[in-house]
């Protein structure tokens, strides 16, 4: 309590970055990383859509930076939040999500690139509901499963199914979109956060038989767009049709391969330039690096995005709270998967989903989502240390 | 406190007793547990894909590059301006001229506006709507052109109507502004803008220059991208060709060798003109002649230029050179007297003159002037085979004339060892011997250069890449006969021309010519022997002091035979032309009195 006091008759300044403030006690490792990552993706956004225009090629650069600021601002705000509220912000989260995610189909709802999953604002702007679904759908789930926990921590049934209830809820109206990136995201993070929650394995085993027979029910019934079904054709043979949805594919290997080990030089790739890569400053951005930075430069991006990831794994194991313990596992899950899935696709080792590469990619809300998910894990980190020792 | 969690205390905890561990059923749901399976499992996934990069990076970035560079780098030709052919004046025969593609890229064409667009260019580019429309359908193509030979100014309008998927790239069309002047000369070129036939195919290398080359990297819209390597190497422009015809000497003689074609209703026909002094062919005419500007429309036998390729038995013309071998080796004059019957036995066969007569005692000058064929055998018995034939060869006949004109033939001139018993004497009077029009003009040429034979050419020089004219080399001159011998002959030849000579068509008042006709028999593989005939005229002007040879063959004509009658007035037509044109003035002198008989 005296140090506390000794903090309030510091000035702002020195409260904000200060001996001791939270800035300081944040951890610095995942911080940095996510800057770094931040500036590479600014670059590689300027890059790829640097050609679309010759009137201003930097119009699409600066909305990022711009989002970028303001994903920096929420992640700050988060962090700096106090631990306790968290969990009872998590069912507003979640309401104010689902909020948006009904939004979308109504009229409000636009349609970008095939997806309906927009709500524009005007000036230029648009929220994705979905984006913000996942950081929501982590705190929610988190929240069902510690409050409904028995005295041993183990969840119950009841618990298990508010959780399926809660996630069906989100994911279906994600899939009406359809997103069927975002629907797969929202699925890993529901499975992973049960499964740290410590569940036993048959439910284990019923949400994947669940989760499976959902997957080919929706295959067998044709509710998958023949986009996506192709795309799905088109990773297990990517020259059955090279110009259609195999095209995206070939040319991101084609990008990437061309950069070799030290790559061509940023706005030096003439594939990036030449724009043969579709998606590139979103779904494709890792082929920018790829191709202008090269092996090196990938390599580079793999490792922060390692780094992000295992620093916040190591949140997840420390935080002695089991609700912290579950959001960071959850945010693990989301940013995991989504990496996974994006470099993988990028370079033919998974089927092409569209979903961006964590604070690489160009996109405001998801980069906003990112920011927020980063300032639950520095939240959690902070209480971690301020808290847990007092408790101990 | 369970162990599960007991990892995540801070350091310096005081150490407690651990509880019991708990049953198996526990440690399934342990967080610890599944988070550090979670670790694993990322470590995994990214040196998976670190392995993955390597592969991609590393192993397979050649093909990688390759395919990229597959896709960006369009090298594109940049032609060469071919360059003129010119006559002697500087006159364009075959030019080049800027000219724009218009071609498609059908993968970008909108399809909602595919008919719009196959309606404008159909309109714009006089084509047939179901070939732009067939162009259009081939959607997995991305470059079919649709026109080579679009006016730029046309192309210019094309382009600005902003239809997505046409383009427009700039070429050269190659022209003749002259159609069928001098056709089977020039030849023309094919679609790939190379020589495929006549001069255009000889002087290929001159003409067509070196194309440049040029590679730009293009974006997937087709545009093209920023701050990309390009290279660019120059198209060099082609020489041109100035050749020694004129233009105007070359149009009359085509004028008169069609027309007299048609009137005879001969198989065809080839006119010579050229400059005794220098051997510059002035002119070169064929008929039937070809079209430059529809040259696929052109028969293929009625593309070459049958002034060289076309090999026929001269007949009498070939007497000039039985004479001179008399004159200079056996002692014979223009007035040695022969007595001539109007056949004669020779081996196997008997040998007629052209019409019957009592025997009559010809003068060697009346011999060739009224082109008895027994008379000639008369005189050549007065020499060795071998001497006719050496005379025969220094004249040039059994090897092409040396002018570098293409397809030229050689002739046929069997060696005087293989002649038959009746050979030695038919060819003395030009049968049993084949030439081409050429070099019996070179003969002609020959005797009225006073014995002195010419090279002939074509060239008169090409340009060097300044554009200045270097002039191509001085022909080869050759001494066959004495000056004393050509001189004698060429009187000889006048009175061929004059009021007894079978020539007399070919005079032209106020001009002194010599000249010789010629009626052969034709051999013609169509009835595997001799049937038609060819009619020949060649002569020159004027006698005394020669300027310009002339010569006319006709073969195979219908209506009418005889040299004097089919060929003569071609000569006159064209002569009488070129001494115009050349501004050639009469000499004032008048012919000799000739004695064609004994006693006269």
């Amino acid at each position: 309590m005296i140090q506390q006091a000794a903090v309030r008759r510091r000035s702002f300044a020195s409260r904000a970055v200060g001996q001791g403030s939270a800035i300081r006690r944040m951890d610095g490792l995942l911080l940095l990383a996510v800057a770094a990552l931040s500036i590479i993706g600014t670059l590689l956004v300027w890059s790829s859509t640097r050609s679309w225009t010759s009137v201003e090629p930097t119009a699409m650069v600066k909305k990022h930076v711009l989002n970028l600021f303001i994903g920096a601002a929420l992640l700050m705000a988060v962090a700096m939040a106090d631990y306790r509220w968290l969990k009872p912000a998590a069912p507003i989260a979640y309401g104010v999500a689902l909020v948006g995610l009904l939004l979308v189909i109504t009229p409000l709802g636009s349609t970008i690139n095939g997806s309906h999953s927009w709500i524009l604002l005007g000036g230029g702007f648009a929220v994705q509901p979905s984006e913000l679904a996942k950081p929501a759908l982590v705190l929610m789930l988190a929240m069902l499963l510690t409050e409904t926990a028995a005295r041993t921590d183990r969840p119950r049934a009841i618990g298990i199914a508010l959780c399926l209830a809660v996630a069906g809820v989100a994911t279906i109206l994600v899939m009406l979109q359809p997103d069927l990136g975002t629907t797969m995201v929202l699925a890993v993070i529901t499975g992973g956060v049960l499964v740290l929650a410590g569940v036993r394995k048959r439910w284990i085993a019923v949400v994947l038989a669940l989760g499976v027979g959902g997957a080919m029910a929706v295959w067998s019934m044709g509710l998958l767009k023949p986009y996506q079904v192709a795309r799905f054709t088109a990773f297990i043979n990517p020259a059955s049709d090279p110009r259609g949805a195999g095209y995206n594919s070939t040319q991101a290997l084609v990008a990437v391969g061309s950069g070799e080990l030290f790559g061509k030089g940023l706005f030096h790739g003439g594939q990036t330039t030449g724009r043969f890569v579709p998606e590139q400053h979103t779904d494709f951005i890792f082929t920018v690096v790829g191709e202008e930075f090269g092996f090196v430069g990938a390599v580079a991006v793999v490792l922060l995005l390692g780094v992000v990831l295992l620093r916040s794994l190591r949140i997840a194991r420390q935080c002695d709270d089991r609700f912290g313990t579950l959001v960071a596992g959850g945010i693990v899950c989301w940013l995991a998967f989504q990496t996974f899935i994006n470099v993988g696709m990028t370079i033919g080792i998974m089927p092409i989903t569209g979903l961006p590469l964590p604070f690489v990619s160009y996109g405001g809300t998801a980069t906003f989502a990112n920011m927020i998910g980063i300032g639950l894990l520095q939240a959690i980190h902070l209480r971690d240390r301020s808290y847990g020792r007092g408790a101990g | 406190m369970r162990g599960p969690r007991s990892s995540g205390r801070p350091p310096g905890n005081p150490p407690r007793n651990p509880p019991p561990r708990p049953p198996a059923v526990l440690r399934l749901g342990n967080p610890e547990r599944r988070l550090h399976a979670g670790l694993i499992a990322m470590a995994f996934v990214l040196s998976l894909f670190a392995g993955r990069l390597v592969q991609l990076q590393g192993l397979d970035s050649k093909v990688l590059q390759e395919k990229a560079a597959r896709q960006r780098v369009q090298p594109e030709t940049l032609p060469a301006k071919r360059g003129s052919i010119t006559d002697v004046n500087g006159n364009e025969l075959a030019l080049t001229k800027d000219a724009a593609e218009i071609y498609v890229d059908p993968y970008d064409v909108d399809p909602k506006k595919r008919d719009l667009v196959s309606a404008t260019l159909a309109r714009e580019l006089n084509l047939p709507k179901e070939k732009v429309d067939a162009a259009l359908a081939k959607t997995e193509q991305r470059y079919i052109p649709l026109d080579r030979d679009v006016e730029p100014l046309r192309a210019k309008k094309i382009m600005g109507l902003g239809l997505k998927g046409v383009g427009s790239k700039p070429t050269y069309q190659r022209l003749y502004p002259g159609g069928r002047l001098a056709g089977s000369l020039l030849g023309f070129v094919g679609y790939d803008g190379h020589g495929l036939e006549g001069l255009e195919r000889t002087y290929d290398k001159v003409l067509a220059g070196q194309d440049g080359q040029q590679s730009i990297e293009i974006g997937r819209g087709g545009e093209r991208i920023p701050m990309t390597r390009s290279t660019r190497k120059e198209p060099v422009p082609g020489h041109d060709v100035r050749l020694t015809i004129e233009r105007d000497i070359q149009w009359s003689a085509e004028q008169a060798i069609d027309r007299q074609v048609r009137a005879s209703d001969a198989a065809s026909g080839s006119v010579i003109v050229m400059d005794i002094k220098t051997g510059h062919i002035l002119a070169m005419a064929n008929s039937p002649g070809v079209d430059l500007n529809r040259w696929d429309a052109v028969p293929a036998e009625n593309r070459s230029n049958r002034a060289v390729s076309e090999v026929f038995e001269p007949g009498s013309t070939n007497k000039v050179i039985t004479a001179a071998a008399a004159i200079e080796h056996a002692g014979v004059t223009p007035n040695t007297v022969f007595r001539v019957p109007d056949q004669i036995q020779c081996a196997d066969r008997t040998l007629k003159d052209a019409h019957t007569h009592p025997p009559e005692r010809l003068t060697f000058t009346g011999i060739i002037a009224e082109s008895s064929n027994v008379g000639t055998i008369l005189a050549a018995r007065k020499l060795s085979d071998q001497r006719l034939y050496d005379t025969i060869r220094a004249f040039g006949f059994g090897s092409t004339s040396g002018s570098g004109l293409p397809g030229e033939e050689a002739g046929l001139l069997p060696d005087w060892r293989t002649w038959s018993g009746s050979q030695r004497c038919t060819v003395a009077y030009g049968q049993g011997v084949s030439v081409t029009a050429l070099q019996m003009a070179s003969v002609y040429q020959t005797i009225a250069n006073g014995g002195v034979r010419v090279t002939p050419s074509l060239i008169a020089g090409t340009t060097d890449d300044h554009g200045r004219l270097v002039p191509a080399p001085t022909p080869k001159q050759t001494r066959v006969i004495s000056e004393a011998t050509a001189r004698q002959i060429s009187g000889m030849l006048e009175a061929a021309v004059g009021n007894d000579g079978t020539g007399t068509e070919a005079a032209i008042p106020g001009y002194r010519v010599a000249g010789k006709t010629g009626t052969a028999m034709r051999y013609d593989q169509k009835c595997a022997g001799y049937c038609g005939y060819t009619a020949t005229f060649v002569g020159f002007t004027p006698a005394d002091a020669p300027r310009l040879m002339a010569l006319a063959v006709i073969q195979d004509p219908k209506k009418g035979h005889y040299g004097g009658a089919v060929a003569a007035p071609v000569f006159k037509e064209v002569m009488s032309f070129a001494l115009k044109t050349r501004k050639i003035p009469p000499t004032g002198t008048k012919a000799p009195r000739a004695v064609l008989r004994a006693g006269e």
